[in-house]
């Protein structure tokens, strides 16, 4: 008998015991009706992103929350100049440029939601990187000083401040994680008050499971990377963004 | 260094007088565990964490009794997503397996998220018989690794060091400038650990929970190295415990917030990284392979045993924080992988080498903070005394602690007995007080084993039901006049 075999035989044989005091023989599942909601948020949609934005705040991520796609583009501009000069004041003097630092690693145009950012970045002297392959020592050495990261959502939750990520053509996972500092772009109609409703929306829809299996990897990101591990003190940017800004809009 | 090592392979008593005589020791847990459990109470109370709590029971009890159908569903849709999945009884079975994976895929180093199944069946060790570099890159366990030890909290690896400790380690071992500023600690191991992620060819990591319902394997982290890990090598293994699967999103996402929760006071953690396979056509990046080990390693005795409620363990870590015994102690005293209230019901039973495991239940004042803090709602104490039991029914307690319970029967048995009894052990222990000036200090035979940590009260001059005849005799019958 194959090992696995020889596992669930056995579990199957201790299950069928009426003396074992656990689990409970009848066990039913949670249902849809009792499921609770652990976390809640209410509101129109710019209430919803108010609290979005409240919720990251708390965790040292900021955020904009804006009227339209058109503010939303200049508002990634400007954060991404505030940024810039940043960097380069803490690298005053010390001769570390390494010619990536106008370079922002980002997700493939059309799949982020403000339309003409890569004409409007490069009119300042910008350039966005969207890598197709990520795989090869050169492909990561070309990406690998790059200071910025953009991109959009797959949904978002108010009541956590949670940005939800799924990597596929396109959407590289190294967008929101290898660089020091990430934008994500989310527009109001992504943005939901709770994780939980989120799920529900999918499962009714009848493909939550499909939904979930399409894509190789998803990733929910709340706030900027941390640790606590050095006697309990707070630091941020371990290994992901050391900086996360949301930039929520109607749209 | 000032926080010194306690060796997992010394007698327990030893271990426990190294933990209490350590100053530094003492100053690093309680700074570390009254945060946390303030940061838990907090977080559980600002939801229903009553509800969440039992809804989160319900759903493990659930996920338990079909666990054969579970394991099968999740095996096939691991498959049908492109990821192999192999099976392993014991510890040197995942070890041979995770070997011959990377030779396969040759394999030169490998970066790992904490885990600790891993720990429980020393990967480590194994892939550097095996010639391959193993790097832990969670922060924490970045620092015990560099220094050379096991981890001493479940979730906070390196409790038991002082930040003062782990800036001596980095200057010495990573050329740091002195200096005792965390956040440029973390950025060193930043550079020094970016290098290690995207150069290695194999990421190892556990898995908090695994979807049945889709072949999804959940990691939960602060710091990133779980994407990191899961996304730069070209080969991903995940080691995993059979009872971490739960059936439905819903429920991953329930046990997510749950453990988010308990462990940290968070309402998420910073990531949560779900993956379903390998890298699909047109993705730029993540793993080429993905390989998922579910491990039984003692899980399945412990079913059997009737201890199958400890399957429940999120691994959140709250009951070490909120138990007065790991206080006092730390992690290592406890001699195994698992510490605090749950490492001491899950250590002996798990298929691992602890010296001194069955001293482990006795680790215990059995107060039940654990209990209540659990968000699975476990009856560690029960537990904990369901394990005396059986260690004292197997003959292991040893001839005296059976004589004095087959004694202690015979006398209970009748009140005539029982009251004799009481009567000789006053007047024994005052003549013993007497000569000792208060407390008893040192008692004869078996009893030595009280006496040797603790003084030992006398027993009161007159016993209550004395002292009660006394009182009704003094007492003046009041009998209301018609």
């Amino acid at each position: 008998m194959s090992t696995r075999d020889e596992i669930l035989n056995r579990i199957r044989v201790i299950l069928s015991r009426p003396d074992l005091p656990f689990p409970p023989a009848v066990a039913p599942p949670l249902d849809a009706a009792e499921r609770m909601t652990v976390t809640s948020a209410t509101g129109e949609a710019r209430d919803l992103a108010l609290r979005f934005g409240l919720e990251v705040a708390k965790l040292y991520g900021t955020y904009d929350v804006l009227d339209s796609e058109v503010e939303a583009r200049l508002a990634l501009v400007n954060r991404l100049r505030t940024w810039a000069d940043e960097e380069a004041a803490a690298r005053k003097g010390m001769g570390l440029e390494t010619g990536q630092e106008k370079m922002i690693l980002s997700w493939a145009a059309e799949r982020l939601p403000v339309a003409g950012l890569a004409e409007m970045l490069q009119d300042v002297g910008w350039q966005l990187v969207v890598p197709a392959d990520l795989t090869t020592p050169e492909s990561r050495e070309a990406v690998r000083f790059i200071r910025f990261g953009v991109t959009g959502v797959d949904a978002a939750f108010a009541s956590t401040g949670s940005l939800l990520l799924a990597a596929s053509a396109g959407q590289s996972r190294a967008a929101s994680l290898l660089p020091l500092r990430h934008i994500a772009l989310v527009p109001f109609s992504r943005l939901y008050p709770t994780i939980e409703d989120w799920l529900a929306e999918q499962r009714e829809a009848g493909g939550l499971d499909d939904t979930l299996r399409r894509r190789a990897a998803w990733h929910m990101i709340t706030g900027p990377s941390k640790s606590a591990d050095i006697e309990m003190n707070l630091t941020l940017g371990v290994h992901g963004p050391k900086f996360v800004h949301v930039i929520l809009f109607a749209g | 260094m000032a926080t010194s090592t306690i060796d997992l392979h010394l007698p327990y008593t030893t271990r426990v007088a190294k933990a209490l005589g350590n100053r530094h020791l003492h100053t690093a847990l309680e700074r570390a565990t009254e945060r946390m459990d303030g940061q838990r109470v907090a977080a559980m109370g600002a939801v229903e964490g009553e509800r969440l709590r039992t809804q989160m029971r319900q759903m493990k009890e659930h996920a338990l009794r079909h666990l054969p159908e579970l394991l099968e569903q999740l095996e096939s849709n691991l498959t049908a997503n492109g990821a192999q999945v192999y099976w392993a009884k014991e510890a040197d079975e995942v070890n041979r397996t995770l070997i011959q994976i990377a030779r396969k895929a040759n394999v030169q180093k490998a970066v790992k998220v904490k885990s600790m199944v891993s720990e429980e069946v020393h990967v480590n060790d194994a892939l550097a018989q095996a010639g391959i570099t193993a790097v832990e890159t969670d922060l924490g366990e970045f620092i015990i690794q560099l220094a050379g030890e096991p981890p001493s909290h479940i979730l906070a690896p390196v409790i038991h060091r002082r930040a003062e400790d782990i800036a001596d380690l980095f200057q010495k071992e990573l050329d740091m400038p002195p200096t005792l500023d965390p956040q440029v600690m973390c950025g060193v191991a930043r550079t020094r650990l970016r290098r290690e992620f995207l150069s290695a060819d194999m990421g190892i990591s556990g898995a908090n929970f695994a979807v049945a319902e889709t072949g999804t394997i959940c990691i939960v982290t602060n710091e990133g190295n779980g994407r990191m890990c899961s996304s730069l090598p070209r080969v991903y293994v995940v080691i995993m415990g059979i009872e971490k699967v739960v059936p439905t999103l819903e429920d991953a996402f329930l046990q997510y917030q749950a453990l988010s929760r308990s462990a940290t006071g968070q309402q998420c953690s910073v990531y949560l990284s779900m993956t379903s396979g390998p890298r699909r056509p047109g993705d730029a990046d993540g793993p080429d392979e993905l390989h998922v080990i579910l491990l039984d390693n003692g899980r399945v005795d412990m079913l059997a045993q009737g201890y199958g409620e400890a399957l429940c363990c999120v691994r959140c870590g709250a009951c070490l924080n909120v138990c007065p015994v790991y206080r006092e102690i730390g992690g290592h005293a406890y001699g195994s992988t698992y510490s605090g209230p749950i490492g001491s019901v899950i250590s002996g039973l798990l298929h691992n080498s602890v010296t001194d495991v069955a001293a482990l239940p006795y680790a215990s004042t059995l107060c039940g903070a654990c209990r209540d803090a659990c968000p699975v709602k476990i009856d560690l104490p029960r537990l904990l005394l369901d394990l005396r039991a059986d260690h004292v029914a197997e003959g292991d307690a040893g001839r005296i602690e059976h004589l004095a319970m087959q004694n202690f029967a015979w006398m209970m048995g009748s009140r005539a007995r029982y009251e004799a009894a009481g009567a000789l052990a006053n007047s024994g222990s005052n003549v013993l007080a007497w000569f000792s000036g208060g407390s008893i200090k040192s008692m004869p035979g078996p009893f030595a084993a009280w006496t040797d940590t603790r003084n030992f009260p006398p027993f009161a001059r007159h016993s209550f039901r004395e002292q009660w005849r006394a009182r009704k005799a003094r007492t003046k019958r009041i009998t209301r006049e018609e």
